[in-house]
């Protein structure tokens, strides 16, 4: 890391991935990626379509369990603890590490149900107390206010970016450690786009945050540190304005600007 | 570097680099001709000067508007976003050269009507061949974006500083000697000013070359000539 890289008083890797592999049967899609994801900082990851950087963030909370045949090899470490041990209890590890994704992907029951109904999963509250959490966490994604009056419409009735928004909040309503965005925004319009971003802005106070995104913009504006992958490798690590401004591999400069294939 | 997808772009970034050379051709011709009506006093030519400055402006207010509609449609980054802020960098200090010239082209027309005192252009004369030197090799260095020579260029202001300090104690020294040749000298010592300030321009645009081709900035402390301007003796009136 190098003078450009932006270092706080308490730069700790709430996640530290070494040596990851992963596999889909016998196709190797992630050649060994050493990388940390700091606690309260937002990583961006970019890279062309099919690069592994979606695979990538499904391994965080081993998504990709639910498919046969796809396996990783390595480690990755959340607070020190290898979240691919067999072991590892998956449920308890998806409420740590939540995920929201490209398509905004409300279920088919009421705002308020959206919410409170991934909170019952983990914990018995009484009534007033799962009001409580669903507003908090509405306000957490900035929904809050728009959606107040109308708590039993149904979520599939909110606008797209008001549907993202519900899914943020539905993550952030079982307090999640790190949550993980793919490609949040690319299905939204720029004023939507925004509020998303302030947004994550706001989350990484609380959270630590991994972004995928293809927007270059996107990544520059909302993320601390940036990792560039190609065909599989992690090809540079560092700083965001180190990566945007003057990145030291060949590879990532010719990605950023344009300039690819 | 290999060329951007759209190829658009690349045209656009190549547009820019051809305005700055014509604004670079205009105005080291603009400050060769205005030296030599100088030298000449030759009116006509100064004012061909003064007229070719409004060509130099409209070029520097086309390449702005060009690099703010590239930075709109493209959303830059790295390499192309530093070339673009270059451009706009560059074609400011090509324009205050130009403006520089044509003050002393003006300043050649007024001097046509005062007694000629030609022992006083020397000075001026190795000023404007050190300052025409930089000009050429910023300029060089950015059609070429060779960081080096741009460094060269940064590192040379310093003689050309000195050369204005010996100019500065030439003139007072020919003003105490005989009060008329005030009115000529003290024009002379506005057009030494106004070529060290091209010297200046000249680096700010070497040091705009480094920054496009590294993405590094060049350090704030350029050397600087000891200026004996201020220490000089002071002609009691």
């Amino acid at each position: 890391m190098n003078s450009m890289t932006p270092v706080g008083i308490d730069l700790r890797a709430k996640i530290s991935v070494k040596n990851l592999k992963f596999f889909y049967g016998q196709n190797q899609v992630l050649k060994n990626i050493n990388m940390p994801l700091f606690a309260n900082k937002v990583t961006a990851l970019i890279g062309p379509s099919g690069c592994g950087k979606s695979t990538f963030l499904r391994v965080l909370n081993r998504m990709y369990d639910l498919y046969p045949r796809q396996h990783a090899e390595g480690e990755v470490l959340l607070d020190g603890e290898n979240i691919l041990d067999p072991k590892q209890d998956l449920n308890l590890l998806r409420a740590r590490v939540g995920m929201v994704f490209q398509k905004p992907t409300p279920f088919p029951m009421s705002i308020y149900e959206n919410i409170a109904f991934g909170i019952r999963l983990y914990e018995k509250l009484p009534k007033s107390e799962l009001d409580g959490r669903v507003e908090t966490a509405l306000k957490g994604a900035a929904l809050w206010d728009e959606v107040k009056q109308k708590l039993n419409a149904s979520g599939l009735s909110l606008s797209g970016g008001q549907q993202q928004r519900l899914c943020i909040a539905r993550t952030v309503a079982i307090k999640p450690e790190v949550i993980l965005f793919d490609e949040p925004c690319s299905a939204l319009d720029p004023i939507s786009t925004a509020k998303v971003e302030e947004l994550i802005d706001e989350l990484k106070n609380s959270y630590t945050i991994a972004i995928v995104t293809h927007n270059m913009q996107q990544a520059a504006r909302v993320s601390e540190f940036a990792a560039f992958m190609y065909l599989g490798e992690l090809v540079e690590f560092s700083g965001t304005s180190q990566l945007f401004t003057s990145p030291e591999q060949k590879q990532t400069l010719n990605y950023i600007t344009g300039r690819f294939g | 570097m290999s060329d951007h997808t759209v190829r658009a772009y690349d045209k656009e970034l190549e547009d820019l680099g051809r305005k700055i050379a014509e604004m670079g051709g205009i105005s080291e011709k603009m400050l060769s001709d205005a030296m030599d009506a100088l030298a000449n006093l030759d009116t006509d030519l100064a004012h061909t000067v003064v007229a070719t400055d409004m060509r130099l402006d409209l070029l520097q207010r086309d390449i702005e508007e060009h690099a703010v509609l590239t930075i709109a449609r493209r959303q830059p980054m790295a390499l192309d976003l530093r070339e673009i802020i270059a451009a706009i960098r560059i074609s400011g200090d090509l324009e205050r050269v130009g403006d520089l010239a044509k003050n002393i082209a003006k300043r050649a027309i007024k001097l046509s009507a005062e007694p000629r005192f030609p022992r006083a252009l020397v000075g001026l004369k190795s000023m404007h061949e050190a300052a025409a030197t930089l000009l050429k090799d910023a300029l060089d260095a950015y059609a070429q974006r060779d960081p080096e020579r741009a460094r060269i260029v940064w590192s040379r202001d310093v003689e050309l500083d000195a050369l204005e300090d010996s100019v500065f104690r030439d003139l007072l020294t020919f003003m105490m000697e005989d009060p008329r040749n005030i009115s000529f000298c003290a024009h002379l010592l506005f057009i030494s000013k106004n070529i060290e300030r091209i010297g200046d321009h000249s680096t700010n645009i070497a040091e705009t070359v480094v920054y496009l081709v590294t993405g590094e900035s060049m350090p704030t402390d350029r050397p600087k000539g000891s200026s004996t301007i201020s220490s000089a003796p002071q002609p009691t009136i």
